[in-house]
């Protein structure tokens, strides 16, 4: 029974019996009935709330000890009954202990206290309450300290307050002063004394910083500067970040700080200043790595990584000159198609440099921070660069030649001068803002590596240089009122202290003066051309400018094309024709225009002449309008994309599960087995394996199909019967593709195929070969292309094409766009799927036909987690009893490990493609309202398998047609495929 | 220009399809004016008319009316941009008159290399472009 269950505790018990609790009899007697009924969350505030209850009550010595063990109560059941759901805090179970022995003691001595008792508490005494013996005797001595304990107690409690509220929040509201949190003398007399104490309380609590240096001394420059670098140890700042913290949402990302949208309401109007205006970005946070050596060396090692399949590479003729920026796809060395490494973009120093004859070039490869540690390590392993040099850039290489060595030291640490000019001048370079290394690496570690077979230096250029983007039609204005190109030195002025000293030996060499005038006037007319998308795409231009803080204007004003400067036609349109000329893409500091540094000062500057500032958001909403794929969200095939689907599935969930149940969508009645994530791995699996199942069927069925197959049935794709002859075999197995799709059976039969070849056969990949992207989106139904199709040496779509394809493919995702019909706008993880013959039929009677509707799944874990919370319940309950037996519960044993979320699916998913009435074909990794089109616009992967499959089951017209649903709704609308070259 | 065009137009002849990919650059525009209008055809043809329209009228009470507008339409927007002005015309019982202007725009073509050994080469290309001036006249 539950007493001797206690019994090893009574030892303790008394021990405790000196500073037991004893509460009021209402009080008590209300704590045990509201306690029976008790859920966790409750106990808890209950115990908080009988936190400030006084404690330290003292009853005589023995009073208790003898009589808590022994087990007078006659009736002894009821309490019993009562205690048992009990669980409370330890504090908690003391009081009732403490009320259990007084209980007792009173009980036999005295009965008219039990009557008592029970009227004023309540109590309920359990079914066979009312069985209760009636003491029949008490003891007048011990009834009267029992009661004057308590009433000790009772009137320390009303002395004492309760609520951890200030003295003046209790007074009453006609009875507050202003001022009175300061100055105890409005408070009246009788609380004057508690405000005391609670004054000084609070000063004590005060930060410390505040004391010991004043608000002057605070912002000191060199405090503020300790201060700033004490706060970006952890997450490195931009150089614009004071910037950007007063007016942007900041966010901690990829070891920065970095603004992620403005906090003014500003999405339509980034929009415009995108279309018809400026926007601009600060991208300094992407890495640049430096690679220098031997041309032929550089390429050499780069080659393995890159593909020719996927555009041009390293080695294209006009980004050698150094004229263009290329961007390209980086693989693992040899590994293309898979194991993707990201998309970087690069800049080849121009080749003729005045006065500079050696072989050895520079490239800078721009990418993404999440990519730079894979990408690194990957360039260092095909370059075999493995030592490290000291500490880099300041010594001097051995490998270079005078001339280029010299440019070199030069070059980062005019850079760093250039930067922070102005600080330095002020303060005699005391405590620098000092960044070393960057979020992303270590600021220990070597940031420069060399090859002692290839002779590359690779080195981390990461924070040296900062980069801006702007976009819109503006933004060559702008950079043309913003900047102004450098006024040439004259002989004579002493330039050897100031930073500017590159800047004057460069001015001694006459062509070096040459070459700026030319690029000066280049720039000059840039700001003639009123969109940036008249002059050729990627073309670099390198300019030394003056400080833009001189010429900044007094008031906000707004930039517009001077239409003066866009008269001087020939000019123009021979830069337009021919580009920059390669030699003005050569910089003195190699600080060109898009990665120049820059202060705070030059963003506001820029800000004065009428550019708006976007953030991480404009930047994706940007890349969503351009149509490419996003960084790192949309590489779903390279390492820092599966991190980030991870992190950001992660997030979606916490999300999700915050809400209460009754409040968020059930997913799994809603069909949607992963509403967070998107299960790329097990699409293509499901694809390959129903495409591959289906086969086997039609073979079954059909076993002499080299003879009947080819040229009776009709497969839609296949127009060439001589040809499908060849492939007897195979073709023959090719039958009613339509038929076989739409009765799903095969499907059914597939998972252990799928089990199977999913052991065996490798990851995913992406497709980016640029000639299979064009062909599908010819096949697509993009009329543009199609109709250049025919000429352009394209295919008919047709079976052997596309089993060719898939042979190479067997697990491809293609990056598609989807633009709605009619309405709806598509969010992320939203669903791909392939339209049904009907709705296809009813979409051509009804034009205005929304789509179908998923029917409503049942939910096979809703009475499983029913089931589990009894079942918790009753361990609960068991444990109860254990748990108090044990002298501190320290909490229940959380729930199993396979804690259901009631409205999602748990355990492994299912065949993902034939889940729905609707096979599944991919999954929307952007998707919104787009402004551009004035729809609904998404962009996503779908299974390269699947698409074919769809393709060659859709009539020409209606080819390219899916249904797109959301993971929150059942509602399908209709949207045209269009593959993104 | 027509020297220049000579050497382009011999490059045309060898220009394989698999190697080049097309890019069509914007076109060269002046800096727009509040009553000039870029007709296009990816835009509903009745929201570019109504646009021209409130030009026009100006706000409620008649202000900030243009006087006189110019529609521009390039290529295949000419016909449009003549339709627009005809419209506007049609529907202003006599009090807006038009006046066109023809011209030739040299568009730029950009010839993306697919492989590595070729260089981009832009082409020139000549496309008719209208200017239409619809302006108010008193009526007598």
């Amino acid at each position: 029974m539950r007493h001797a269950a206690r019994s090893p505790r009574t030892s303790r018990l008394d021990g405790l019996s000196q500073n037991l609790v004893i509460l009021t009899w209402g009080t008590l007697a209300s704590s045990h009935r509201v306690s029976a009924e008790m859920s966790n969350a409750k106990e808890r505030k209950h115990a908080k709330k009988m936190r400030n209850q006084p404690t330290n009550v003292t009853l005589s010595s023995g009073f208790v000890a003898d009589r808590g063990v022994k087990h007078r109560n006659g009736g002894g059941k009821p309490f019993q009954a009562q205690k048992e759901p009990h669980s409370g805090t330890s504090r908690q179970r003391q009081t009732r202990t403490a009320h259990h022995a007084l209980a007792e003691s009173d009980a036999n001595e005295q009965s008219s206290s039990r009557v008592t008792f029970k009227k004023k508490g309540g109590w309920k005494a359990g079914p066979e309450g009312t069985s209760q013996e009636i003491p029949k005797y008490i003891t007048a001595s011990t009834f009267a300290q029992a009661r004057a304990a308590e009433i000790s107690a009772m009137l320390k409690a009303v002395t004492q307050k309760s609520s951890n509220s200030l003295v003046f929040q209790t007074l009453p509201r006609h009875m507050r002063r202003r001022a009175m949190s300061h100055n105890v003398k409005r408070l009246p007399r009788r609380l004057r004394e508690i405000a005391q104490k609670e004054a000084e309380k609070a000063v004590h609590q005060k930060k410390e910083h505040s004391k010991n240096k004043c608000h002057k001394a605070r912002r000191c420059h060199i405090n503020r500067m300790l201060e700033f670098n004490r706060r970006q140890r952890k997450n490195i700042w931009l150089e614009t970040h004071i910037w950007h913290a007063k007016r942007f949402h900041m966010v901690k990302m990829w070891g920065y700080c970095l603004g992620e949208r403005p906090t003014v309401k500003s999405h339509r109007a980034c929009y415009r200043a995108m279309t018809s205006r400026c926007l601009l970005q600060d991208l300094s946070y992407y890495c640049c790595l430096e690679l220098k050596g031997k041309e032929e060396e550089i390429l050499r090692a780069l080659s393995p990584m890159c593909s020719g399949d996927t555009g041009l590479t390293f080695a294209a003729v006009h980004y050698l000159s150094g004229k263009c920026q290329g961007s390209l796809l980086l693989y693992r060395a040899n590994k293309y198609p898979r194991e993707t490494l990201g998309p970087v973009t690069f800049i080849w120093k121009s080749e003729r440099t005045p006065g500079d004859t050696s072989e050895s070039r520079q490239l800078w490869i721009w990418l993404h921070p999440t990519l730079k540690q894979d990408i690194l390590e990957e360039i260092k392993a095909v370059c075999q660069c493995v030592e490290p040099t000291g500490s880099a850039v300041c010594i001097p290489d051995p490998l270079l030649t005078p001339s280029q060595e010299k440019s070199q030291t030069e070059l980062p640490e005019e850079k760093i001068g250039r930067k922070r000019k102005r600080k330095d001048d002020r303060e005699n370079a005391k405590p620098v803002k000092k960044i070393v290394g960057d979020g992303t690496r270590d600021p220990l570690q070597p940031y420069s590596w060399i090859s002692p077979a290839t002779g590359i230096i690779i080195s981390d250029l990461t924070m040296e240089m900062n980069r801006f983007r702007l976009i819109g039609p503006l933004s060559h204005s702008i950079l043309t009122e913003a900047l102004k190109a450098a006024s040439v030195h004259t002989e004579g002025e002493d330039a050897e202290k100031t930073p500017h000293r590159w800047w004057a030996e460069a001015c001694k060499n006459p062509d070096s003066v040459s070459l700026h005038h030319r690029q000066e006037a280049v720039f000059e007319l840039l700001g003639g051309v009123t969109s940036p998308a008249e002059v050729a795409a990627g073309t670099v231009l390198g300019l030394t400018v003056g400080d833009p803080r001189i010429n900044l204007p007094q008031k906000r004003s707004k930039t517009l094309p001077n239409p003066e400067k866009c008269q001087d036609n020939e000019k123009v349109t021979q830069l337009l024709l021919e580009g920059v000329p390669v030699e003005c893409s050569h910089s003195f500091l190699w600080n060109q225009d898009i990665c120049k540094s820059v202060t705070e000062n030059k963003i506001s500057d820029q800000i004065y002449r009428g550019a708006r500032v976007g953030g991480l958001k404009e930047a994706v909403m940007h890349s969503q309008y351009k149509r490419s794929p996003n960084v790192p969200g949309d590489f779903p095939d390279c390492p820092a994309g599966i991190l980030f689907a991870e992190e950001q599935a992660k997030n979606l969930l916490e999300k999700y599960k915050r809400r209460p149940p009754a409040k968020r969508p059930n997913y799994v009645k809603l069909g949607t087995l992963a509403p967070f994530c998107c299960p790329w791995e097990q699409l293509t699996r499901d694809w390959e394996s129903r495409v591959q199942a289906r086969e086997e069927s039609s073979a079954a069925s059909s076993p002499g199909g080299g003879e009947m197959g080819p040229t009776g049935d009709v497969v839609p794709g296949a127009l060439m019967p001589g040809r499908t002859r060849q492939l007897s075999g195979e073709a023959g197995t090719s039958l009613n593709d339509a038929e076989v799709m739409d009765t799903d059976c095969p499907a059914r039969a597939g998972p252990e195929w799928a089990t199977s070849r999913g052991a065996t056969s490798s990851l995913f990949c992406v497709l980016r070969s640029r000639k299979l992207l064009r062909q599908l989106s010819a096949w697509c139904g993009d009329r543009r292309v199609a109709r250049l199709g025919p000429g352009r040496g394209q295919q008919e779509l047709s079976r052997e094409v596309c089993l060719s394809v898939l042979d190479c493919f067997p697990r491809a995702l293609v990056w598609v766009r989807l633009s709605l019909l009619r309405k709806g706008s598509p969010e992320p993880h939203t669903m791909i799927c392939i339209p049904a013959k009907e709705d296809l039929l009813q979409l051509s009677c009804d034009r205005l036909y929304r789509g179908p509707q998923e029917s409503k799944h049942c939910d096979p874990f809703k009475s499983k987690i029913r089931k589990q919370k009894e079942k918790e319940k009753t361990e609960k309950r068991q444990n109860r009893g254990s748990a108090t037996s044990e002298s501190l519960a320290d909490g229940d044993p959380a729930a199993g490990p396979h804690a259901l979320t009631l409205g999602l699916w748990s355990g492994p998913l299912p065949a993902v493609t034939s889940h729905c009435s609707r096979v599944l074909l991919g999954f929307v990794t952007r998707g919104d309202f787009s402004m551009a089109v004035g729809c609904g616009e998404a962009l996503g992967f779908v299974s390269l398998t699947g698409l074919l499959d769809m393709l060659s089951s859709q009539p020409g017209g209606q080819r390219g047609l899916v249904l797109l649903r959301p993971p929150a709704s059942l509602q399908y609308r209709f949207a045209r495929v269009t593959v993104e070259v | 220009m027509a020297e220049n065009r000579e050497p382009r137009g011999a490059v045309e002849t060898e220009l394989d399809p698999v190697e080049y990919t097309l890019r069509k650059r914007l076109p060269h525009r002046l800096p727009r004016r509040p009553n000039d209008i870029y007709v296009n055809m990816k835009t509903d043809f009745k929201a570019q008319l109504t646009r021209c329209q409130k030009l026009l009228d100006g706000g409620a009470r008649g202000q900030n009316a243009c006087t006189e507008i110019y529609i521009h339409g390039l290529g295949l927007a000419i016909n449009r941009a003549i339709n627009i002005a005809l419209q506007l015309q049609a529907g202003s019982f006599g009090s807006l008159q038009v006046a066109a202007n023809t011209s030739t725009v040299e568009l730029v073509d950009e010839l993306e290399p697919e492989t590595d050994t070729r260089e981009p080469l832009t082409r020139i290309r000549n496309n008719s472009a209208i200017h239409i001036r619809v302006f108010r006249v008193t009526p007598k």
